[in-house]
């Protein structure tokens, strides 16, 4: 292993504009002539839009126009879309309920946007925006998950009348009925997985240019995919066919999945440009972040688990309702279906499975992916169930998922996924050495000495990242492909840059990706530069989340460089007066097999371009090639966390004394990146598990909308963690990599109630556990306990 | 967000008079605080402007304010809703009734029934200020309400 | 429009301002020192935390004109020319950052804590000490052990200098 090659944990090369204030983030975009926009937004959670008068916010100082709905609709630009189309069980296509960039009639949200004002200053627009006047009817709203399919409950859009998205199902339901029906014991649990703001620490923002000399649009935002928001922005929206359209995603502040999807705001200040003529500035407040930032969660399931008498599990049935928002998000339906079920067989063997999936309307925020995106809440069902199995029939709960580990590879579930390699024997082992589980019993006893509750918890997580083969998708109803691309450009001195469709936004590209080119090319990683985030610069992509960026982008770029690497020989067999077939590459140095001949890479760089040695006939000038890279399979990172909870039970606070994770990423470029990301998982899904909550009141009002009131977690919320790795190579993807982006978020959840219901000895708490709601469940505790 | 509150003040005049201060623009406007206009547009309904602030949030609020249920000179219903822009929507009512003194205690005791409902940056902001402020209000506005009955 | 002058990362600079104008506006939008960003819009989240006189102040709650006549050091006026003060090098070789976004805040908040609670930091005094401070990407575990560091190289330096 080289220094900077693959596997060593490389400092990042990013860091030093982060560290000096010099990132370059779409709010530190300035254009000439800029003016600033600023959202009107409902204050309803559900009403009719009589009226909007804008004549006293037009008089206002500064002010340049004010657009609505309907200057959106004469000029044709289409509403937002759902890219993923998902049928109900019976056959019929998911209800899509218009989504105008501009409310038109109706707003369904509180935070839907109704008008925007765009002024010299954002003082002066946000001025001006408190002087439209709205006439709103107000209607009752349905807000709760729980309340939508209710009969006359308010109907969000007229093509559901029911408030239902779709009635999905997936799996076997006449085994699974014959699975319960022959099964010793029945788990049964009822799980809320709470409704998540991502709160990435820079809100989004957008910059939209128009140049009309060349009749082109360029749009500045905060985005994961440029790509593919120019795609949506062109296809589907009509801002422009993507030639006349270029978007440019530069320093982004974290996404979490909630920088995938086009909004709004994105939309209207791209559009706005060319109707009034200037760049249009517009940048999110946190306020505005928690109103209209696609969430994540909010599912209500219903689960069951089939045992023998042995404890083995013969089956598993869930039932759950997902809450969609007021519209259906870029990807939202995915999220509750396919992103979801398929992952509910978990690390473990279950012959059948069957789960129904009802997506509602409610008049709250969209839901999307956030972090996980599905997972976390399919490992959150199957590993309570499985805790809770465990304790019911009196086992170890270590023990118990030993026993009903997929132990055989490749393992088709009854869930669609087949998964390719893993070993979840070998990463309990280890965590539960690291974790000493065998001592937990003392340290429990040494707790109570001090008049506290711990408990442990152990969460066994599987998940399917790389999303991936496109014809697999497609399949199962995607509007896109999902393969990667990269150029490679190699410069006549030797230099390298690479241009791939993956999107960094924290998560070190131009470290990782970089030390992959080093080794590859034998160059020093410093001549290695990673260029991403621009339509104009980048052929295409599809962006970052879903833990992609390794398994898919990377090897997109394995494939150019082996383009590369065929041509370079063949420049090589040239300048070395021998056949390309003699050619041989190692540590960046060509030579002629069995002589001392030899020439370096950057001087066959050098020669490709001079084109001296070899007639252009023969052989094109040049040396950079690009590929396309559409996997065969997802990828299956898989892993055990434990926890342990110390609980005062006379203030109900949980802490969190114990962290330890063991994750089978397959190989992994940079081991110190790859940590990072296990930490910033663990401590959202702790977050989940503790803190967090979006919670809109009865009337649809959010009043969690800033972090007065929505918990983040801090420092002191969180410990340090143990990392350990067990390593089984990924076989669908060339460097054998698998990805680990969400598995902390994914893990965490399940584990932290784990611990808690452990140490509360019942399973009655909801999440975010705070201290309030495990102080009363405290209460609830057995008397005995209770006593002590 | 909702809140309710209850409440009586003992008044030191007839029912009456009260009653009729009770519908009289002039006395109501100097009575909601925040109320900056208050114009009468028929006999039970007014357009106001009145201003709030909750919290960090600050608005003007525009708006009607509406008399129903009225049972002269013993009872209504004065509810208002209005508009605060960017900062939401402020609406909310009360059920007055003037009834007896105590006994051996001159004029009346006015009893006060009041809902409030906010929306928009004022609920998102100040959630947990509302109550505070809308108890505030209402205490304010009776104060200031029996302080010109007493003034006649 | 009002007159304000300071000196910013040791620069005089004079500017007519709208009163209204926030510290943090004023260094992003009128001196176009963009390093420090804004997270929030309620004094929670750290990001825009800048050195005032010496003293950690949160920008995006004060007014500009506050500062007339103050120095106010941003993350662009850490480094000593291209010598990275020893609290940034230390976020680098501890990847204590991941997007970056909260990075400028916790820095100058990290130097801050060391200058009120010295350079030998435990975990428990930073963990606490960053109440302030949200940060997303990272867990936090990496930069409690960044300032842990970056404290100690600063205490080495400044021992150096006596
Ligand atoms: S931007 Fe100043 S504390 Fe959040
Ligand atoms: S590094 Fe992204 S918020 Fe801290």
């Amino acid at each position: 292993m080289s220094a900077t090659g693959i596997g060593a944990s490389v400092r990042r090369k990013e860091d030093f504009r982060f560290i000096t204030g010099k990132g370059q983030y779409t709010d530190d975009v300035n254009r000439h002539g800029q003016a600033h926009a600023a959202f009107l937004r409902s204050p309803h959670a559900h009403a009719e839009i009589i009226r909007i008068d804008a004549a006293a916010a037009l008089a206002m100082p500064g002010v340049v126009a004010v657009f609505t709905g309907d200057d959106l609709a004469a000029d044709k630009i289409g509403g937002l879309i759902c890219g993923w189309m998902i049928h109900s069980k019976d056959g019929e296509a998911m209800k899509a309920g218009g989504h105008p960039a501009l409310a038109q009639g109706k707003v369904r949200y509180v935070g839907d946007h109704v008008a925007v004002v765009i002024a010299e200053t954002l003082s002066q627009a946000k001025d001006a925006a408190e002087r439209i006047v709205v006439d709103y009817r107000v209607l009752p709203a349905v807000v709760a998950t729980s309340d939508a399919l209710k009969p006359g409950a308010p109907v969000v859009h007229e093509v559901a009348p029911d408030n239902a998205v779709y009635r999905w199902a997936i799996g076997n339901e006449g085994e699974t009925q014959a699975a319960f029906a022959k099964a010793a014991h029945v788990t049964k649990i009822d799980l809320v997985n709470n409704r998540l703001v991502p709160n990435p620490m820079e809100p989004r923002a957008a910059v939209g240019d128009y140049d009309s000399g060349q009749d082109a649009f360029t749009l500045y935002t905060t985005s994961q995919n440029p790509h593919v928001a120019r795609l949506v922005l062109s296809a589907f929206i009509g801002i422009a066919p993507e030639h006349k359209l270029r978007v440019i995603a530069p320093d982004v502040g974290g996404g979490f999945g909630s920088k995938i999807f086009i909004y709004a705001e994105e939309t209207v200040c791209v559009w706005a440009a060319k109707k009034v003529g200037r760049p249009v500035k517009w940048t999110s407040d946190r306020t505005e972040a928690f109103l209209a930032d696609a969430h994540g969660r909010d599912h209500v399931t219903h689960a069951e688990m089939a045992l023998d008498d042995k404890g083995r599990i013969l089956g598993l049935r869930v039932h759950t309702t997902a809450n969609l928002g007021a519209y259906l998000s870029t990807f939202s339906s995915s999220v509750p279906t396919y992103l979801y079920a398929p992952l509910l067989s978990g690390q473990y063997a279950i012959p059948a499975i069957y789960c129904e999936v009802d997506a509602v309307y409610t008049n709250t925020a969209p839901v999307d992916a956030y972090r996980g995106a599905g997972r976390p809440e399919a490992t959150f069902v199957i590993e309570r169930l499985v805790e809770v199995a465990a304790r019911e029939t009196g086992s170890d709960p270590a023990q118990f998922r030993r026993k009903n580990f997929v132990k055989s590879f490749p393992h088709q579930t009854p869930v669609i996924m087949c998964y390719d390699a893993g070993n979840y024997t070998a990463a309990l082992e280890k965590a539960l050495e690291m974790a000493d589980y065998r001592n937990v019993g003392k340290r429990k006893r040494e707790s109570e000495r001090r008049g506290l509750l711990r408990g442990v918890g152990i969460s066994a997580y599987i998940e399917a990242c790389g999303i991936a083969p496109s014809a697999a998708v497609g399949s199962l109803g995607a509007g896109v492909g999902l393969w990667e691309s990269a150029e490679v450009r190699v410069n006549p001195i030797g230099t390298v840059e690479i241009l791939t469709g993956s999107h960094s936004h924290g998560q070190g590209h131009e470290t990782t990706f970089a030390q992959l080119v080093s080794e590859r090319l034998g160059i020093p990683i410093d001549n290695v530069s990673i260029v991403h985030g621009d339509t104009d610069k980048v052929q295409m992509g599809m962006g970052t989340y879903g833990s992609r960026s390794g398994a898919v982008g990377m090897s997109a770029i394995v494939k150019a460089l082996d383009k590369i690497e065929a041509k370079a020989k063949k420049v090589a067999g040239y300048c070395l007066e021998a056949s390309d077939q003699d050619i041989e590459f190692r540590d960046g140095k060509f030579t002629v097999r069995g002589t001392d001949k030899e020439i370096d890479f950057a001087s066959v760089a050098l020669q490709a371009y001079i084109a001296h040695k070899f007639n252009g006939q023969d052989l094109e000038p040049g040396l950079k090639e690009s590929a396309f890279w559409d996997p065969t399979n997802f990828t299956f990172p898989a892993g055990v966390h434990i926890c342990e909870v110390e609980i005062d039970p006379a203030t109900g606070v949980t802490h969190v004394d114990r962290w330890t994770a063991v994750d089978d990423f397959g190989e992994v470029i940079n081991p110190m990146i790859v940590e990072g990301q296990v930490h910033g998982g663990i401590a959202q899904g702790i977050g989940q598990a503790l803190l967090e909550g979006a919670v809109y009141d009865a009337a649809g009002q959010l009043v969690t909308a800033s972090y007065m009131d929505y918990s983040m977690p801090r420092a002191e919320d969180l410990p340090n963690y143990r990392i350990g790795m067990t390593q089984t190579r990924c076989p669908s993807n060339p460097l054998g990599i698998k990805g680990c982006g969400e598995a902390g978020a994914i893990a965490a959840p399940p584990a932290v109630i784990n611990a808690i219901t452990d140490a509360l000895g019942h399973e009655d708490i909801a999440m975010p556990a705070t201290p309030q709601r495990v102080w009363r469940a405290v209460q609830k505790m057995a008397p005995k306990l209770a006593a002590e | 967000m909702a809140m309710t509150m209850k409440g009586a003040v003992a008044l030191p005049a007839e029912r009456e008079v009260v009653w009729a201060k009770l519908n009289d623009p002039e006395v109501l406007k100097a009575c909601i605080p925040g109320c900056q206009s208050l114009d009468k547009t028929s006999d039970t309904s007014f357009t106001a402007v009145v201003k709030l602030k909750v919290g960090p949030v600050g608005a003007t609020f525009k708006g009607s304010v509406e008399l129903t249920d009225l049972d002269p000179p013993n009872s209504y219903r004065i509810s208002g809703q209005g508009e605060g822009g960017v900062a939401g929507f402020a609406k909310g009512g009360a059920r007055v009734e003037l009834t007896d003194p105590p006994e051996g205690e001159p004029g009346c005791t006015l009893n006060y029934d009041v809902e409030a409902n906010v929306g928009g940056k004022i609920a998102q902001l100040g959630a947990r200020l509302i109550d505070g402020v809308a108890k505030k209000t209402a205490d304010q506005f009776f104060a200031n309400f029996a302080a010109a009955v007493r003034a006649g | 429009m009002t007159a304000v002058s300071m000196v910013v990362n040791g620069k005089t600079v004079s500017k007519d301002i709208d009163p209204r104008t926030l510290l943090v506006q004023f260094l992003r939008d009128d001196l176009r020192l963009t390093g420090t960003h804004v997270g929030c819009d309620t004094t929670q989240c750290g990001c825009c935390v800048v050195h005032v006189d010496g003293l950690a102040v949160k920008s995006c709650t004060a007014l500009a004109i506050q500062f007339e006549g103050s120095q106010v050091t941003t993350i662009e006026g850490l480094a000593n020319g291209a010598d990275l003060h020893p609290m940034q090098a230390a976020f680098r070789e501890h990847h204590g950052l991941q997007c970056g976004f909260c990075t400028p805040g916790m820095i100058m908040m990290a130097v801050d804590i060391v200058r009120r609670k010295g350079n030998d930091l435990d975990d428990k005094t930073i963990r606490e000490e960053l109440e302030g401070n949200i940060c997303r990407c990272t867990g936090y575990h990496n930069i409690v052990k960044a300032i842990h560091a970056g404290a100690e190289a600063m205490g080495g330096l400044s021992k150096a200098a006596e």
